[in-house]
């Protein structure tokens, strides 16, 4: 079901533009395991960047890295052109696992960073619910998490990230779970919000296809040690119906894609 | 979608027809057997000795009722407390785990003993005896609830800048709920025990089980077998109100939607 809604009309971002979040030269050893060598990466303000590589390459780390869970062997991590460097907290992150509380209703995870730092009131609760209706999830904020569907769950995470108010969000694999139909949905679902809020994304897939009808850019990865294989621009229209997925130049950033994963 | 009120029902229902086919079995025991009331008096029997001497025995439950209680709520909270303290700090918990374990090897009643010796003939020994047992269950069931916070979880909390004490409160605490009742119903079964146990070794005031001992020493069977019936009704009682409690404390474990009271509502009309 394509978006039938007309978004305004905005520029595609480019490297060249402003730089939201530098990842300088990083590098993570995990005893004799190099996890990561030498990942550079500028992502520019309201940038959608996937990266991409199979398992064990090392993107979970270069999340937990960039968010400053895990301190690096070497580099640094530069926001808004600020040291970041092993400083939790100055970026949004969505762990691979949704991570819902579960005596927490829907509404009562979305406020959850409020309620870790001061106390969610009742604004942020009538703010929290607008945010969750206007996204589908209107009917579900009094429900426990438990009677979600994995898709529902995932949306519920989403919203929760975005609810912190981070500019930069980092979502670790989020649809990985879900079924190929809900996937989809899900895709579009991310994308309007995306549009709508104007945040920078930097989004961990294994999926080739989802990474090229989602990203601005692609970051391909290989595994031992993780490095940069590639980066690729996505030259596609916004927004993207899904008959993107069947075009020429689509199906040309895949096979160029592949080429590195299964070289 | 089936809550556990609902399902609650059908445990309840079995309740009942659990009692109805112990009484009937009992019944059916005297007759088979043939031996007289002093040996095993027939149900009827019991409970119209219950109700001749209800003015007596209702003060004797009374009595053993409140050791019950009392000893048990400190076992509940010490046993909650101590859980906590040794959760949060691992050296606590170093220490204490091996002497938790050996108070609880110690038979029960080779404690009562040294416990009157110091306390005396008073109520203190009968409480302690209660906590002793009620507050082991609590402290390993906490334990583990604690133990099983995912740590992504805590990681998460941390990205979003929660402090360590609403970080606690929020993603810790709760995770404890549960377990906790899980020790809490142990421990309310046995709570009773206890109180029989202490007023055995220990006891100036009359009680349940002090009743129990004469009753049994005069042949008074028929009022052996009424102590023991309210005794039972203590220890299933406390069960099913611990049980109730859980189910109100929890309801995210029983329900899809959180109770009225807990519902978002906006607070202003929406436009
Ligand atoms: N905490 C850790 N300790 C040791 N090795 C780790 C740790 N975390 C990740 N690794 C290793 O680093 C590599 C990259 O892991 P990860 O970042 O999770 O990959 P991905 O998310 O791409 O699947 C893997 O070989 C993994 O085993
Ligand atoms: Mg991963």
């Amino acid at each position: 079901m394509p978006d039938p809604r007309q978004p305004p009309s905005e520029p595609l971002p480019m490297q060249s533009a402003s730089t939201k979040l530098s990842i300088g030269d990083l590098n993570v050893r995990f005893g004799s395991v190099v996890a990561l060598k030498d990942v550079s990466l500028d992502i520019a303000d309201g940038e959608f960047v996937c990266i991409l590589g199979a398992s064990g390459c090392g993107k979970s780390t270069l999340f937990n890295v960039v968010s400053g869970l895990l301190k690096a062997t070497s580099g640094k991590i530069v926001l808004d052109g600020q040291d970041v460097s092993n400083r939790p907290g100055q970026v949004g992150y969505m762990l691979q696992k949704d991570l819902m509380l579960p005596w927490r209703t829907v509404l009562g995870n979305i406020t959850l960073a409020a309620s870790l730092t001061r106390g969610a009131t009742a604004k942020d609760r009538d703010e929290a619910a607008e945010l969750a209706s206007r996204y589908g999830l209107g009917d579900f904020l009094n429900h426990y998490p438990h009677a979600l569907s994995g898709g529902m769950r995932q949306r519920v995470a989403m919203m929760r990230t975005i609810a912190a108010g981070r500019q930069v969000m980092l979502l670790d694999e989020p649809f990985g779970a879900l079924d190929a139909q809900t996937r989809l949905g899900m895709q579009q679902w991310l994308l309007q919000l995306w549009r709508d809020l104007k945040r920078t994304i930097l989004f961990v897939t294994h999926d080739v296809d989802e990474a090229i009808y989602l990203a601005d850019r692609i970051v391909v990865m290989t595994p031992r040690p993780g490095r940069i294989a590639d980066i690729l621009t996505v030259d596609l229209p916004r927004p993207r119906p899904l008959e993107v997925l069947t075009t020429d130049t689509f199906v040309g950033l895949k096979r160029q894609i592949m080429q590195h994963l299964y070289h | 979608m089936n809550t556990r009120f609902g399902a609650a029902a059908g445990p309840f229902l079995i309740w009942v027809v659990a009692m109805v086919l112990i009484l009937v079995a009992w019944q059916l025991l005297v007759w088979a057997t043939g031996l007289p009331p002093y040996v095993i008096p027939p149900p009827a029997l019991a409970f119209s000795t219950l109700l001749d001497n209800w003015p007596r025995l209702s003060v004797l439950t009374g009595q053993t009722l409140y050791e019950t209680a009392i000893g048990y709520l400190l076992g509940a909270v010490i046993g909650f407390l101590l859980a906590l303290a040794m959760g949060q700090i691992r050296v606590v918990q170093r220490l204490v785990m091996p002497a938790l374990i050996i108070s609880q090897a110690v038979p029960i009643v080779a404690i009562a003993a040294p416990l009157v010796i110091i306390f005396g003939f008073g109520i203190t020994p009968k409480l302690i005896i209660v906590a002793w047992i009620v507050f082991f269950p609590v402290v390993v069931n906490v334990l583990d609830g604690l133990a099983s916070v995912d740590r992504d979880m805590l990681n998460l909390a941390r990205l979003m800048g929660g402090g360590s004490l609403r970080t606690f409160a929020i993603v810790k605490l709760p995770a404890c709920i549960g377990p906790l009742f899980s020790g809490l119903k142990i421990g309310a079964t046995y709570a009773v025990t206890g109180a029989v146990i202490g007023e055995w070794t220990a006891s100036s005031k009359q009680g349940l089980g002090t009743y129990l001992l004469t009753a049994n020493a005069q042949m008074n069977t028929a009022g052996v077998y009424a102590a023991m019936l309210l005794l039972t009704v203590i220890g299933v009682g406390s069960f099913l109100l611990v049980f109730g409690l859980e189910v109100l404390m929890t309801p995210w474990r029983s329900r899809s939607t959180a109770p009225a009271w807990a519902q978002w509502k906006p607070s202003q009309p929406a436009s």
